[in-house]
């Protein structure tokens, strides 16, 4: 069977700039940020660096699920639930028995239910109470979010989740494409999630010294770093055809999927391997370079990224890499590890659809080792082809999506 | 205490680079002795331990040599005396 076009239908989205895709796509054009103090975190009893987080409010566990069953399930895995079942009735699919055996699930977590192990480990070492709550191991685990999902909408076909730091949601959603291009799945949910504010992955991060005390400037020259996030966010894959057959409405295409290791440092990242996962992206997409106009870019903030990805993209797209518009959408959204990438995947599937391009907010100075343009601050209302959007993790792991305009 | 202080900086960064301290003066760049940023990190953790600070980020991104570094552990300490300086311990040490 050749490639079969991959169409997203469908979107469910859970991010401090809101718990919807209205209220995530108003924010994100108008360029607001939904940085803001922490909140539950005692700072009598703990010092920290930083005092700012992308956390998701308003979310109310109880309102999504069946009395009491919301504690089974931690947080991280409660913003997949949601988000899966948001984008589910945003695509407007009824599911026969057979499409249900043929749906796959694959999900994106860095770092899985940290805050139920956390407690436990409390439980264990802090307070003395010698045992810690029997559900601690199927709420830590990092396929939690993938296998409620399952439970929750009835899919029973491929289900797994890939974890790879900052850049798991990118390589979930690239094996979701892969499952639906390559006919081993007839739809796909696929995303992203993470809940990890808790006071030992905070003390963990604030030792990474990558956290900005204030808020995070991508591509400023006075950047300071990153900022923490969390949230959720899933969408819907299934063939072009079928989704033109049934009349549904068509976000854009996923159309490309780019992946390297940089094979050299933790931490620290280089020019070639996020260079050569954009470059395999382009070429599964059948794009030329020409044919970008937007990229989703990985810009943390951080005084070793920004450079870094901004001679990547030069690498990648010689002359034309100064006719892109290229933002960092976690200026509003944070750092939401995990879910970065399925969060910046619905901005650039939005930016598509709609020819609105958001910007990089907080951008202050520009600096010289990052010379292109970064749409600050204010969206940009431009009708481009076809974007990327770039996630490149810790340990070296670089995962990269091409998507492209769908007008009817 | 100045010297107390760089005797300590130069014991940390052996324990942590795993290399004899006589090899380490003050004016040794980081770099000739091949400290990367995983070693940075590990070097400022256990810095924090054996002197009782906190060493914001800002202060890092300028260490250049180990004169450095013992500037700045004499600077924090004396903008935040710690409780009892002479029996701090270290685990590095």
């Amino acid at each position: 069977m050749p490639p079969r076009r991959v169409a997203i239908t469908g979107i469910g989205i859970i991010s401090c700039l809101g718990l919807n895709l209205e209220e995530n796509w108003n924010a994100l054009r108008e360029g607001r940020s939904g940085i803001a103090p922490l909140q539950g975190v005692d700072f009598h009893k703990l010092t920290l660096r930083f005092q700012n987080g992308a956390q998701v409010r308003n979310f109310d566990a109880t309102k999504h699920f069946e009395p009491g069953k919301e504690d089974y399930i931690d947080r991280f895995a409660q913003f997949s639930v949601v988000a899966a079942r948001d984008a589910l009735r945003d695509s407007g699919l009824s599911l026969t028995p057979e499409l249900r055996e043929r749906s796959a699930i694959v999900c994106g977590s860095a770092v899985g239910g940290q805050s139920a192990i956390e407690v436990g480990f409390e439980d264990l070492y802090v307070t003395d109470r010698g045992r810690v709550h029997p559900l601690t191991i199927p709420k830590t685990m990092s396929n939690a979010g993938a296998s409620h999902i399952s439970m929750d909408l009835k899919l029973s076909g491929p289900t797994y989740t890939v974890s790879t730091a900052c850049s798991s949601a990118n390589h979930a959603m690239g094996q979701a494409f892969r499952l639906v291009r390559d006919g081993d799945a007839d739809l796909a949910v696929t995303g992203g999630s993470e809940a990890m504010f808790t006071i030992g992955m905070l003390k963990a991060w604030e030792a990474m010294r990558v956290i900005s005390p204030d808020t995070c400037r991508p591509f400023s020259k006075d950047r300071r770093g990153m900022i923490l996030g969390e949230g959720g966010a899933m969408m819907i894959l299934e063939p072009l055809d079928a989704a033109r057959a049934r009349g549904a409405r068509i976000y854009g295409e996923i159309c490309g999927f780019g992946m390297s290791s940089d094979a050299n440092h933790l931490t620290q990242p280089i020019v070639e391997g996020p260079a050569r996962a954009m470059r395999d992206a382009l070429r599964m997409a059948g794009l030329a370079p020409e044919q970008i106009g937007y990229i989703n870019a990985h810009g943390t903030g951080t005084p070793g990224n920004d450079p870094v990805e901004t001679r990547a993209i030069r690498a990648v797209f010689g002359t034309h890499a100064d006719k892109l518009a290229i933002s960092s959408t976690k200026s509003m959204h944070g750092h939401a590890l995990g879910a970065a990438g399925a969060i910046e995947a619905v901005a650039t599937i939005l930016a598509l659809r709609d020819g609105i391009l958001p910007p990089t907010a907080n951008f202050t100075v520009a600096d010289p080792e990052c010379d292109l343009d970064y749409i600050p601050n204010k969206a940009r209302t431009q009708q481009v082809e076809a974007a990327l959007s770039n996630s490149f993790a810790f340990g070296g792991l670089n995962a990269v999506l091409a998507f492209r305009s769908y007008h009817g | 205490m100045a010297d107390e202080v760089a005797a300590k900086v130069i014991a940390t960064l052996a324990s942590v680079k795993r290399i004899p301290a006589d090899k380490i003066t003050l004016d040794t760049n980081l770099q000739e002795l091949g400290i990367d940023s995983l070693d940075v990190f590990s070097l400022l953790f256990e810095l924090e331990n054996a002197f009782k600070i906190s060493i914001p980020d800002d202060d890092v991104r300028s260490i250049r040599t180990v004169n450095d570094i013992v500037e700045g552990v004499k600077k924090l300490m004396a903008a935040a005396p710690p409780e009892s300086s002479a029996g701090s311990t270290s685990p590095a040490a």
